[in-house]
């Protein structure tokens, strides 16, 4: 008889993840006032200085401590509540009112920052490296003129660690069973800082709240461009109408179980149509893709951490994701080929496809008879 | 320091079994490239590249930037080709172990 198989819990990592993490929307950022962001175990403080320009720095004075995040922006420097020291954006005290002099070391914690897509991006690493411009995202070509506004969402989400959302890239069944959609087709390409998913896929007629209905095709390439920031693109086939969708899937690491999510929508404008009409259909996915991560969150909220995962024929390649994954939490220099080399994995979709068939016709079947038994009784 | 530590080692073997077992060995049959690969069944295929044979795959090389700012390249045709003719061969054989 074979052995029992045992979980491997295995150990949470030891720091957060080295990258370009994106904090939001940049415009939410220029009101003239500090902003607090839970980021990576602590507290940032975003502001704009008087040229418009945003800057990120540790959220904490480092005279005595105070909340930079409840203090105000004075000049090009954002200043403590506690005493009024004086904060610039390149993380340098620029003045102490009451004080002969500033101190040499008045030195704080100052986050290299990028904008990409309307979004504020931060470099994160614990060692201190310098920002790598070449791994950002890329700019969607178009995005000012063709696309219609973000509609952008933030979700908190504690109980969790960030990687457990990582593993969707390459599970495959659980689109069917969590998100009621049908992956006919799927890939995998891990390739240096990127990991990528192909998808098709339809929706499931038996049951509503997922992704879309029976007549809803969706033709999805997601990249992840580092640990932390996905560019979904979505071609949506909803009765003959075809839409462009652009999802941004990111996450800030907060705590060593925590994180926040953040997700963004916007749409091609199909031509012939009115910004409204468009900016509704925005609407409607952002909802629809939202409820999507709320499925998960479900199942991560409840679900058990696993080094060890046992996968059947029909799985995605989820130790060779790990494997691409666990850079971001080396020491630049430790990073083994095998993590960042080339690697591609194709699904078999058909056994799973024949039985979902086979399933969602047996539930249609049942739910007709349970309706015909109703209208015979009243 | 690695972040992300397995505390068994059995999982350490599970690691090498999903990555490593059963890989074999194919060559492009237009280029220099080598890569590992596995196919569990007619339509799953697992390719494992190296730098090195990335650097030698012509087709990649050729490919332009995708436009809409997707930079991910896709696969190449060639060594698809390639690995059918693996199977065809009787190279690769096609069946999975336990689930790997």
């Amino acid at each position: 008889m074979a052995d029992v198989r045992v979980l491997d819990k295995g150990t949470a990592p030891d720091r957060f993840a080295r990258g370009w993490h994106c904090l939001g929307l940049v415009e939410q950022f220029k009101d003239g006032k500090p902003h607090a962001v839970e980021a990576f175990g602590g507290k940032l403080v975003v502001f704009a200085d008087s040229q418009g320009e945003v800057h990120v720095l540790d959220g904490y004075c480092r005279h005595m401590g105070g909340d930079l995040t409840q203090g105000s922006v004075k000049g090009d420097a954002v200043a403590c509540p506690f005493h009024d020291w004086r904060w610039g954006g390149d993380g340098k005290c620029q003045g102490i009112p009451y004080a002969r002099r500033v101190p040499l070391r008045a030195r704080t914690q100052a986050y290299p920052t990028a904008i990409r897509n309307d979004q504020l991006l931060i470099w994160h690493d614990v060692e201190g490296s310098e920002p790598d411009h070449e791994i950002l995202p890329p700019e969607l070509p178009g995005l000012a003129e063709e696309y219609t506004d973000w509609t952008w969402k933030v979700v908190p989400i504690e109980g969790s660690h960030c990687r457990e959302l990582i593993d969707n890239v390459v599970d495959m069944a659980h689109f069917y069973y969590v998100h009621f959609s049908f992956p006919t087709s799927f890939r995998n390409v891990f390739e240096g800082h990127m990991a990528t998913q192909f998808m098709e896929s339809k929706g499931r007629p038996d049951v509503s709240g997922g992704y879309g209905d029976a007549e809803l095709f969706l033709k999805s390439e997601a990249t992840y461009y580092g640990p932390s920031y996905m560019i979904n693109w979505l071609d949506v086939d909803y009765k003959g109408f075809e839409t462009e969708v652009i999802l941004i899937n990111c996450h800030i690491p907060t705590g060593p179980d925590s994180f926040t999510l953040q997700y963004g929508i916007t749409v091609k404008k199909p031509e012939g149509l009115d910004d409204d009409t468009a900016n509704y259909i925005a609407k409607k996915y952002a909802d629809m893709f939202g409820g999507g991560f709320l499925q998960d969150v479900h199942i991560w909220k409840n679900k058990v951490p696993v080094a060890n995962p046992l996968l059947c024929e029909e799985d995605g390649p989820v130790y060779q994701l790990r494997r691409w994954y666990e850079q971001f939490y080396t020491d630049a220099a430790d990073i083994a080929p095998e993590m960042t080399d080339r690697f591609e994995f194709e699904v078999d979709t058909t056994k799973a496809n024949e039985y979902w068939q086979a399933e969602v016709a047996e539930n249609l079947a049942k739910k007709a008879a349970d309706e015909g038994a109703e209208m015979a009784e009243a | 320091m690695p972040g992300i530590v397995a505390t068994s080692e059995e999982t350490r073997q599970d690691e090498v079994r999903y990555t490593q077992a059963r890989l074999v060995e194919v060559a492009c049959l237009d280029c220099l490239a080598r890569v590992g690969v596995k196919k569990n069944s007619d339509h799953h295929t697992q390719i494992q590249w190296s730098s090195a044979a990335l650097a030698d795959c012509a087709e990649f090389r050729r490919a332009e930037t995708r436009p809409e700012g997707r930079d991910v390249k896709a696969a190449c045709p060639r060594l698809r080709a390639s690995i059918d003719a693996a199977v065809q061969s009787g190279e690769i054989v096609i069946g999975a172990e336990d689930g790997y």
